[in-house]
């Protein structure tokens, strides 16, 4: 049998104590912390994979989240199992990156930006007047329950997150290696000469588009399992956008550890910032301009320069020595 | 026209705006031949090339590769189809190493996706010592190799060379010269633009020359070079 490493028992040891906290009585402050951190975790990763990866700076993760999490309420509404709303929901949100594919992708760089930020706008204004279920005086068209969820406890909506999030970093993992990883930072660094080395450019952005689409929208359909109230303001809120911007360029964009360091500094600046209100954003916004100016790379970026990782990696190494010998 | 040209240009014209770029250009390639393209600044080379690639589409006119009508083929397409190209700027993925330049040509753009050649393919452009480096960091003459080597990894069957020994001390001329009679063993149909003259006449077998977009002289480096009209585009 092949012995496994250390550097991959680590994460399977963090999983597993992640896994058993609510069995093992954390607080449900902290669950609530975690799963958050989960949320911004995934929507993290898939920003990653489009900026970091694909060269597609895409300002619409709001419009995905609003849409499975629309997608989600109005199904349990008429009576789908919250579990078949959630896997819509993501199903929606990839239909609706598949549509809007061919004028955005017309667009290159900054201009791709624009065109993918006015879309969730769009749908926040027709989601305010636009009501296919239900009755009118249940919030004017705009707010929905979800409906389904009431044997749902805080302990599986944390399961269903870190599921969401650790399906995240493998999906991003397994990309990264595969063909489709290869062709993806061809077209990062240069799209025409990955044209010209035989890339078909339009498609491989789009397959990570929908997949990041979908990802998202699992991810935003979560947040409405444990949060159950939507509403175009909150569905299509821009802190769906700025969540998983903030996690990516603070932890250090097109590296793959990145959002996992930086979405947890965001949730942690979250919850300390949470007094402060409006201002919180403000800091926030702050303190990223001064991340982006002291280190472009982000802090991922910035640990590898200084070779941060290079200790832990020989501690390893030597711990792996003595315990193989023996 | 004859059947078995690897390219076919027939009656090509492309104009920017009131700019006419390429204007009435026909000629043809014949397997394994080196035919060079030459012309003063601005005389329409490069955007030929990148009619031909896919880059841009003619106004109006035919592009036929291997007998199969490509005019309006996007460049991985063309790609696929056995046509490689370099840039005149070396246009590298900055960020990945100088191997894995190699491995996204091979990849994706050649028929099998087999990547089993690139050690030799970087033997041959002399970047074997530095393929675990980033792109980005290579110096211009090591770029200007890695875009051959790029278009080589795609397995092609005709290649678009746009001023290889461009920037090239005298030294390094030789050099190139024999990378070149190497890829035309290999079997490769190769249309060559370049300024470095020495490497046009010892190249080439044929020389296209353009002057404003349209072709002024077409002939044997020695035909060529004594033709009037060419004389007069470069000289006044």
């Amino acid at each position: 049998m092949k012995i496994p490493r250390l550097i991959t028992l680590i994460p399977v040891a963090a999983l597993v104590v992640l896994a058993l906290f609510p069995v093992i009585g954390v607080s449900l402050s902290w669950l609530n912390y975690l799963f958050l951190f989960f949320i911004y975790l995934a929507l993290g990763n898939m920003w990653n994979l489009l900026a970091g990866y694909s060269g597609l700076i895409c300002l619409c993760p709001h419009a995905f989240v609003g849409l499975a999490g629309y997608t989600l309420a109005i199904g349990t509404l008429v009576g789908v199992p919250f579990q078949v709303g959630l896997i819509a929901g993501a199903v929606v949100a990839a239909l609706f990156a598949l549509l809007i594919s061919y004028p955005v992708f017309r667009m290159k760089g900054i201009y791709f930006a624009i065109g993918t930020l006015v879309l969730p706008e769009v749908l926040r204004v027709w989601f305010s007047f636009w009501r296919p279920v239900g009755n009118v005086y249940q919030g004017k068209g705009a707010g929905y329950a979800v409906k389904g969820i009431a044997d749902i406890t805080l302990g599986d909506t944390y399961w269903l997150g870190l599921a969401i999030a650790v399906a995240s970093i493998f999906l991003v993992y397994i990309i990264l290696r595969a063909r489709l990883g290869l062709g993806l930072t061809a077209i990062r660094d240069n799209e025409n000469t990955a044209a010209s080395a035989g890339v078909n450019v339009f498609r491989l952005k789009l397959y990570s588009f929908v997949i990041a689409a979908f990802m998202m929208g699992i991810a935003g359909a979560a947040y409405y399992i444990f949060s159950p109230r939507i509403n175009p303001v909150g569905g299509f809120s821009i802190r769906w956008l700025l969540m998983p911007l903030m996690a990516t360029v603070i932890g250090g964009e097109g590296i793959e550890e990145g959002p996992i360091i930086g979405s947890a500094i965001v949730t942690f600046l979250t919850f300390l910032l949470a007094p402060y209100g409006a201002w919180s954003l403000f800091i926030q916004g702050i303190i990223l301009l001064v991340v982006v100016t002291v280190m472009p790379q982000g802090i991922a970026g910035l640990l590898r320069q200084v070779g941060a990782y290079r200790f832990p990696a020989r501690l390893l190494q030597a711990v792996e020595g003595r315990i193989y010998k023996a | 026209m004859s059947e078995t040209a690897v390219l076919s240009v027939n009656r090509v014209n492309k104009h920017f705006g009131g700019i006419v770029a390429v204007k009435d250009m026909t000629f043809e390639v014949q397997p394994g031949e080196v035919l060079g393209l030459m012309g003063p600044n601005g005389a329409g080379k490069t955007t030929l090339l990148n009619l031909i690639a896919g880059v841009y589409f003619p106004d109006s006119g035919k592009v036929l590769f291997q007998g199969k009508d490509i005019t309006r083929c996007a460049p991985h397409k063309t790609c696929h189809l056995g046509i490689a190209r370099t840039y005149q700027i070396p246009q590298p993925f900055t960020h990945l190493l100088v191997r894995d330049n190699l491995r996204v040509a091979a990849t994706f753009g050649s028929k099998k996706g087999d990547t089993s050649e690139l050690d030799e393919i970087l033997d041959l452009v002399d970047l074997s010592k530095q393929k675990g480096m980033m792109a980005g960091d290579l110096a211009t003459v090591s770029l200007k190799r890695l875009e051959l080597a790029r278009a080589l990894a795609t397995n092609p069957t005709l290649i678009l060379l746009d001023e290889v020994a461009a920037g090239s001390t005298d030294a390094e001329i030789p050099r190139i010269l024999a990378i070149i009679k190497q890829v035309r063993k290999m079997g490769k149909t190769i249309i060559l633009v370049e300024h470095v003259m020495k490497v046009m006449v010892e190249a080439v077998d044929r020389i296209v020359v353009m002057d404003k977009g349209e072709k002024i002289a077409e002939g044997t480096p020695g035909q060529v070079m004594k033709d009037e009209k060419v004389l007069a585009a470069y000289f006044g």
